[in-house]
Parts: structure tokens; sequence; C-alpha cells
């Protein structure tokens, strides 16, 4: 989870080292982008004239798009290549995924684990938004180095953050809700509207972030999920402009459109709350010795005590996590390599059971019912719609997941060469 | 060419020359039987005038990648019959090809069987192509058998567009005939038949017809106990030229439920099993049991602990994967559940969580099969109903025919069947937790049991379900080829006095979408990425040999939702 901020009402300065653009987009509203300097006006690649849209409906279960609240979704998902078998990747929150979909690489080597992790450097759990925390090539700077335009229209401030000025263009996401810390989806797409209207981006990465916000604050979504329904609707309306642009303006026939979310969303009960602090600072060993930086539906444990103990304070947190009410199960990170986690992730990687949550350093830190992290919100939707023939229509039972996007835009576009030691995921298109 | 000699002293320790007839409990302490078998050579002479060698049909089953089960029994004298004891050992050829007229043979080999193994002959065909269809066939005594068809499995990695099986479960040969079986033989789509029990009945001739009709009377005479009666029985059915037709045209993929032994087994007794060696004593359960399942390893196309071979083991929970599309994960509830719980009055050891259906090691490994994600669909081969079911809101002078069919409601209306995973709800909150958890999608319970076509969802939490709607996965229960249904035990006309039970349980039950509790018939399952479609089709009367089948209703589940909703046309 991200720490809910305090909000945005102004809309963002300019940096020097970008150029801004205000333009005034569809509905009234005022957008600002801001373009990286030095960006050739004909590059090679602007002949190119194939598009790319990745639109990530961020914490979207994959029932919800047959559940009839989404109509735009399921009919874009009906005339194009679906995988049902999707799933998100440890931890399964929104900065690590989304960095696996634009780097096509695991944790392990993007330097991205979760939203929040202990910074050791800085001796305190942060929140992983900086453009550095990305120790790899995204797929993203690979189409600019090849003159393709790209773009990034990401509803949170944190992705917003980590992406930084990679994209060709960038709209820094405004207003920002007090609660939600977020662009709601109608701003969103307005500003995905207008980005490819005036700067048509050969690539456009656009985060939408309702469902999630929604779902994590709806007090109501162990049953009713009211709002979160209420968000369902008004999200698939958002994409069904999308398209629509796509079609009136001739873009559909020569575009693919990703969709996919980053994770999906359970709901706790009040009183199925687990809080690790305690019960790590009553052990002896693990007192003082233990930082924790809570992600939802997983907590990461990191030793800060002596080196020469590890081994001892890892095997103690371990049982400490698995012996408490609502663990799932707690993995020895450094020993269990399917995790591909990395150092940044810690020593401990707790997960809660469905229906429950973290919440450190104490019970009432984390108050938000819908949460995500653990497995049972590995399940994703992910189709790749579109008028282009490598999203012909198919159904695939084969294994997707977020890190194959970026492999599937490189193929996309023919792009030649993947990261060191090859891409963690593999094209999703017809010949993938 | 193999030859293949599974009568011969080896090194897995099988039988030796004096034919030594394992009653299937190796390793559990229970004595063998020396058979009067005499140490004849082997034939391969011609028979006599008039003999028909292979009288069983063939089969095959329990498909993988690169190998195939075949199975046949020979007949290699008059006096050979089964359960007899008697016959020489005897050379079975058998050869594997691509074409039906046997140009393209690709394996071929020799079989020695024997009295010991009731001259059944089981052999794994390795070394074959994925996803391909084979004609196999056998050769004894100068005659040669008819020709079966079979088909691998898809590679592990191999994405199909489909899997087509047919479904058939609760076949009781004396109430009726095997139309079901024969309607299903007509199909050339079926890349395998799922049996989901009840593949025969131990009851003696003249108990359990056709409602008071005995169509036609078990062989032997008397309730099956000994193993040679369990041979004899498995050789009648065998006999009936509709199941042989079925195996010849798929292979089999089956479990056993309880009649493959006797009614309600459990770990340690059954409801129809009288234990002890007094008068109407049937002796000790665990034997009794050992010698169903001796004959259930003859005389079925299964890999019992994963091999061909007999007597190496009695497992038969398995998985089979079919390429990335489903993995198919067989159950047997009945070799280590508890006793059913049998009070007059709702029993909370229903939800007792030392009682269990699946056992503690055999629900590590359902569990472990959900979870491992090998494939995109998760079937489950079910024998008895794993949606909850309150059978509360019924008609009071209905109560007793629905138990006749059903299992076991008491009289003073226990609201539950507690034969089925109802009568352990540990289990089940158990399994169902575990899918939650880990967020485990596209589980379908495949089952039998019950004599009756349902489609349901399976709650997580059926208080919540009207509401919240979350579950654990959808079950489709296939009606019985002939067993006893409602109506048949009311005896009224279909569609008449079963409706209103129906309704009644639809309307105390939302989850379940579908129920008919007056067809017999079979079902097919088609498998694709995008949904798993069961399609009901109900027979004539099962007291008509040439009877039709018709297409009743379709349901399916599309991919990620967890939910049945209705079809409005079977697969072609």
């Amino acid at each position: 989870m991200c720490v809910p901020g305090t909000g945005r009402t102004t809309p963002p300065a300019a940096s020097d080292r970008r150029t801004v653009l205000k333009v005034a987009g569809a509905g009234g509203l005022a957008l600002t982008f801001s373009t990286a300097l030095g960006t050739p006006t004909y590059a090679a690649g602007n002949r190119d004239r194939r598009r790319a849209y990745v639109l990530v409906v961020d914490g979207c279960r994959p029932d919800e798009i047959d559940s009839g609240l989404m109509p735009n979704l399921a009919a874009l998902r009906a005339g194009g290549r679906h995988h049902p078998r999707a799933h998100s990747l440890p931890v399964m929150e929104t900065v690590p995924n989304h960095v696996m979909m634009m780097t096509g690489v695991r944790p392990d080597r993007s330097g991205v684990p979760a939203n929040d992790i202990y910074d050791r450097g800085l001796g305190e759990t942060r929140t992983m938004d900086r453009p550095s925390d990305i120790r790899t090539t995204t797929v993203i700077e690979r189409l600019n180095r090849q003159g393709l335009r790209t773009g990034t229209v990401l509803s949170k401030d944190y992705l917003y953050g980590v992406f930084g000025e990679r994209a060709t263009h960038r709209w820094e996401p405004f207003p920002l809700l007090p609660v939600t810390d977020h662009a709601p989806d109608v701003f969103t797409m307005e500003a995905a509207l207008g980005m490819v209207e005036e700067f048509d981006p050969h690539l456009v990465f656009v985060n939408l972030g309702d469902v999630d916000r929604v779902g994590h604050s709806d007090l109501t979504g162990g049953t009713l999920q009211a709002l979160r329904r209420a968000a369902l609707v008004s999200t698939d309306l958002q994409v069904g402009r999308f398209v629509d642009m796509l079609r009136s303006t001739g873009r559909w026939g020569r575009s693919i459109v990703v969709v996919l979310a980053d994770h999906s969303m359970d709901w706790s009960r009040p009183d199925r709350v687990v809080s690790l602090t305690s019960p790590l600072a009553e052990d002896p060993l693990l007192a003082g010795n233990v930082a924790v930086a809570q992600n939802g539906g997983a907590d990461l444990l990191y030793w800060t005590g002596p080196e020469g103990q590890r081994d001892r304070g890892v095997a103690r947190m371990l049982a400490v996590a698995r012996s408490t009410p609502g663990v799932l199960s707690a993995h020895d990170r450094a020993r269990t390599s399917w995790l591909r986690l990395g150092p940044n992730a810690g020593d401990v990687i707790a997960y809660c059971r469905a229906g429950w949550r973290f919440s450190d350093p104490d019970v009432v830190s984390n108050p938000i019912p819908g949460n995500h992290g653990h497995p049972a919100t590995r399940p994703i939707p992910f189709f790749i719609g579109g008028g282009h023939p490598a999203a012909a229509k198919a159904v695939s039972s084969e294994l997707a997941a977020t890190v194959d996007v970026a492999p599937t835009i490189a193929s996309f576009f023919g792009l030649r060469g993947a990261p060191r030691g090859g891409w963690d995921g593999r094209s999703r298109l017809a010949a993938g | 060419m193999t030859t293949t000699h599974p009568d011969r002293p080896g090194p897995q320790g099988t039988v030796g020359r004096r034919t030594v007839v394992a009653t299937g409990a190796v390793g559990l302490g229970v004595a063998s039987v020396a058979s009067a078998v005499p140490a004849t050579g082997t034939t391969a002479a011609p028979t006599a005038r008039g003999h028909r060698v292979f009288q069983h049909g063939v089969a095959s089953g329990d498909p993988l990648p690169e190998s195939v089960l075949i199975w046949t029994r020979v007949t290699p004298t008059r006096a050979a019959t089964p359960g007899s004891g008697r016959g020489p050992r005897t050379e079975v050829r058998w050869e594997v090809a691509t074409d039906r007229a046997f140009r393209d043979v690709v394996r071929r080999g020799t079989f020695v069987t024997s009295a010991g193994r009731d001259h059944t002959v089981k052999l794994d065909v390795t070394s074959l192509r994925p996803a391909t269809w084979y004609h196999y066939r056998f050769t004894a005594a100068g005659q040669r058998s008819r020709v079966g068809r079979t088909r691998t499995a898809p590679a592990p990695g191999a994405t199909p567009r489909n899997l087509r099986f047919g479904v058939v479960s609760c076949a009781n040969y004396q109430a009726g005939y095997f139309g079901a079986y024969r309607h299903l033989a007509r199909r050339d789509d079926l890349h395998a038949v799922l049996h989901l029990g009840d593949y025969l009945y131990e009851y003696e001739a003249g108990y359990y017809g056709a409602g008071d009709v005995i169509v036609r009377r078990h062989e032997p005479a008397g309730e099956i106990v000994s193993l040679d009666d369990y041979r004899q029985r498995h050789a009648q059915y065998k006999a009936d030229q509709d199941l042989q037709d079925l195996h010849a045209t798929a292979p089999f993929i089956t479990v056993w439920d309880d009649h493959e032994s006797a009614n309600d087994a459990w770990r340690e007794g059954a409801e129809n099993h009288t234990a002890g060696s007094g008068a109407g004593g049937e002796g000790a359960w665990r034997r009794r049991r050992a010698r169903a399942h001796r004959a259930y390893d003859e005389w079925m196309p299964v890999r019992l602990d994963g091999t061909a071979r007999l007597g190496d083991g009695t497992r038969l929970y398995r998985r089979l994967q079919f390429g990335t599309l489903a993995e198919l994960s067989m159950l047997d509830l009945r070799t280590y559940r508890s006793e059913q719980v049998a009070v007059p009055a709702l029993d909370p050891a229903v939800s007792d969580p030392d009682r269990t259906i699946t056992g503690r090691e055999q629900m590590r490994w359902l569990k472990a099969s959900l979870a491992r994600d090998a494939a995109q669909w998760k079937l489950v081969g079910n024998p008895v109903m794993i949606a909850p079911v309150t059978f509360a809101a019924l008609p009071a002078d209905l109560v007793t025919p629905v138990n006749d069919v059903t299992g076991l409601l008491p009289q003073d209306g226990l609201p539950y069947n507690v034969d089925q995973w109802d009568g352990y709800t540990d289990d089940r909150r158990e399994l169902f937790a575990h899918i939650r958890d880990r967020g485990i999608k596209d589980t379908v319970f495949l089952t039998g049991d019950i004599h009756s076509g349902w489609a349901s969802d399976l709650p997580f939490d059926r208080g919540l379900y009207p509401v919240a709607g979350d579950t654990a996965g959808v079950e489709f229960v296939c009606s019985s080829v002939t067993s006893d249904n409602l109506k048949d035990i009311l005896g009224v006309p279909p569609r008449t006095a079963s409706r209103a039970v129906e309704q009644a349980i639809l309307a105390a039950n939302p989850h379940i979408k579908y129920l008919d509790f007056d067809s017999h018939g079979y079902s097919v399952l088609d498998v694709t990425p995008a949904r798993v479609q069961m399609d009901w089709y109900v027979i004539g009367s099962r007291l008509d040999r040439t009877t039709s089948a018709t297409w009743s209703r379709s349901f399916a589940t599309r991919a990620g939702t967890n939910k049945v909703v209705a079809v409005d046309r079977p697969v072609r």
C-alpha cells in the first residue's frame, strides 16, 4: 500500500530538465505535459505508424471484467488476445508490477520489489518512488533510442516518481485527491487522450487508479462493494472513451491495446489484522534488531542486528511470523529462489491469508479494508485488444504475467536485443 | 519388440511360477492365496472351434504424453472363465499403430498372462507421440481381438485448442441397459472418458434393480465378497457390448467410488459389509477391500500406484496433465475417509477437524495439485459431491425417496448428505481456504455418485454468497448411466413429482444453478482456454436396449469467473 498523502490542488511546476506544454483537454480541463529537452521533432522512428497503448486498470480482479459492469473492457477482451491464466508477481503491489511491466525483468534485477521498503542506507522505511530505484533499462528508454516517442500517464504520484522523466512525454497526475492520493480516472483519461492527440506517442503507458483506490477504502468491500462497483463502471467508461478515440482517429487498425492489472484486490475484516511488530519486539533476539516494511498483504522484515547473528535472526523471524494468526506463509528471501525479490526486499517475506491484512507498526497503522500484496491477489486480467493483426482474437492457456508487457511491446515494435541476461517475461503477441 | 512377463519373479517382486494370487494387499499383512493352476506350458495354440478368446473387449486408459495403458482379457480355454483360477499361461501379442489397418505399427510386443491375474493383460505402451491417435489390438491362441482406439495426452508445454471428455458414473447392470455408453461410443470426438465411480455394483442378483424390476441379473448370484467374486462381476460388466464399444473408442480415466468394493465404504468398513466370520459374516473389511482393489487393478485400464503392475500398491489418486490447458486430479474418497456420521440428528461431528474424507496425505497432494498451477484448468475427478446442499426445505413425504437416491438422509430430516463432502466439512473448509488464500482460479470439480445432474457454484461462504458471490470454483455432476434416480423410486413419469423437489432444493441453495433428478445418461465435457462446458445428454428408457439419447442442458464456466452460466447449445 502507499501511505495516503495530502493531495495536490495546484498544478505541478516545471523543472529545469523539461519543457512544459499546457493544453486544453476535451472536457475543458487544463492539461500539463512535460517533454524531455532535446527530443527531436522528426526522429527516424516517427515514420512508424504502429501504436501501442498499455492501460493498467489498477487493482482490477479478472472476474470483474465479467461482472456486467465493464462492457467496454469485456468487448475489448472478446475481440483480442485473452490470457485468462495471468497473474501479478511478488510482491503483488503497484510499483514493482508497473516496473516489471516496463522493464521485463523481475525485482531481483529491476531493484524494485515492493511499494515500501526499509532503506538500509537511510535507516528508515520509504516508498520506492525515485527514478534511481529502477536499476535497469525500461522498454520506454529502448523505444526512445530507436527514435520512437513514448508517453506516461500515471494516476499515482509514486508511479510518476519512479518512472521519472524516462518517457518522451509525461503527464504529472493532477489533481490528486486528498484521501486516495491519486488523480481520478476522468482526469487521467483526459490526459491520455490529450497526450495522444497532441504528441501521438508510439507507446503510451497509462495507469487508471480509481478501481484500486476506491477498492482500498470501500468499507463494504467484503460484501456489497458498493463504491467499488461504481468505480468499475466509471473506469470502464473511460476505457470506452479511449477505444472510441482510437477508432475515430483511424489509429485502431494499427494499434494494440494491452489491458491488465498490476494486482488484484482482497478485503479484510476489521478484526483480521496482523501486526508483526509487537511479537517481533517481544523476542529477545529480535527486539530492536528488525525493521518492518508493511505492504498491505505482505510484510517485509529486515534484520538490522549484528551480521554474525543474521541466520539466527532470520530463523526467529520466520518462526514468529509463522506462528502468528492470519499469516499464510513466511519465506527466507535469500533461500526462496522463486520469489526473485532481491536484497531490497529484506530477509523475510510474510504473506497474510485471504481476508486479512498486515498493519505495522501497530494495529491501527493500516486502517483500510482493501489490500493486496498477498497470494490471494495474484490473479489479474490480461488481454491485448486493438485492430492490429498482432492482437487477433485468441484465447491462450499459457501463463502470462505483468513482466510480459515489456517483451510484448519490444516484439511489437521489432526492437532488437534484450536486457543483459534476457527478458524474464515473454511476448504475448500472436507469434510470441 | 518387447516381451513382458508380469508373472515371472522380478526385481519388483512380481509373483512367481506357482501363480500366487496376491489379494492386492502387499505390505498390509494380508495372506496370499496359492491357486490351483497346473504348471502347464504357455499356450499359443488355436482354441477349440467356436471358442472366443477375446470375450471382454479391449480398453485403454490413463493417457500420458508418451504412454498409455492398453488392456484386454483372454479366455484361452473354455475352462478359463473369469475368477475360475483355471487356464494355462498364455502369450498375448499386442500391436499399436497409427492407422486402423495397422500398416504403420509403431510398437509391438508380447505379454504373458495367467490365471494368477485372471488372464488379464495390462501394459504401459511407451515411447509414443503426444496428442496422437493410435489403434491397438491383441493376438492370442490364434485369434485376434477387436481394434481399440486411444489417444495420448498433449505434451506438457503444448497449448491444445480443446479437450473433450465423456463423463459417466453409476452404471448398475441390474437396472437396465447401458444405452448411455452406446451413444457416447458413437461419438468420435472424445479424447478420453472420465468414469467417476460405481463402474459396477456389488449387490447380489435380484437386489437393487430398476426400481422393483431386475432387468439383467448379476453374476455371480451372491453379493461379491471374494476375489473370484469381484473378478466375475468385473467380467460380467466387461461382457456388455455397449461398455466394450465405449472402451474401444477412447481411453478411460477412472476412479472407484464405493460400489466397486461395497456400499458407503470408508476406511475401516462399509454399510454393506458385515465384519466377522460367523453367520452372515463377510470377514475383515480390509481383506475384502484388498480383493476388490486387486480385481480393479486386474480389470481396469488404470495405474494404481503409478504403474500397470499388479500388487505394487493401491494408490488410486493421481494427476494427468493435458498441456497448459488442464490438469486432472483424480481422487480416491473411499479408502482413507473416516466413518460417516450415523445419528438421528444433526451431528456436530460433520465438522470435526479430526474427521476426513480425503485422508491427510491425499489432502496435501490435492492442495499441491491446485497450487502448483501446472495448467489453466484444475479439473478434479471427484467421486462424491462437494457443493454444500441443504435438503432442509424438502416436503416431509419426499424425504424418503430423496434419501434413496442421494444416500444418507435420516428420516427425521437431517438436511445434509453426510456421505458427501457435506459430512466432512472441515476438509472442505480447508480445501476452499487453500484455494482462496492462494488466489487459485479455474477449479472445476467433476462428480458422479448422486444419480442426478447438477451444476453449481462452490461458495466460500454460503451465508455471504447471495451478496458477495465469491466462489472457490464450480462443480458439474453427471447423471447415472442406469442407477435409480428420484422418479424411478417414486414410480412416476419424468418431470412430474421431481420438479417440486428440484425447485425446493434450488430455492434453498442459490449457488446451485441446475438440477435434474429424473434422467439417466451421460455428459460431454469440453475444455478450451476460454471456458469449460458440460453438456448433459439423457437417454429414453433404460429398459430399452435400443433407447435414444437427446441433449438436455448445457452449463459452462468462463475462465477466471469461478461461476457457472447456462449455455444454449451443446458442443459439436
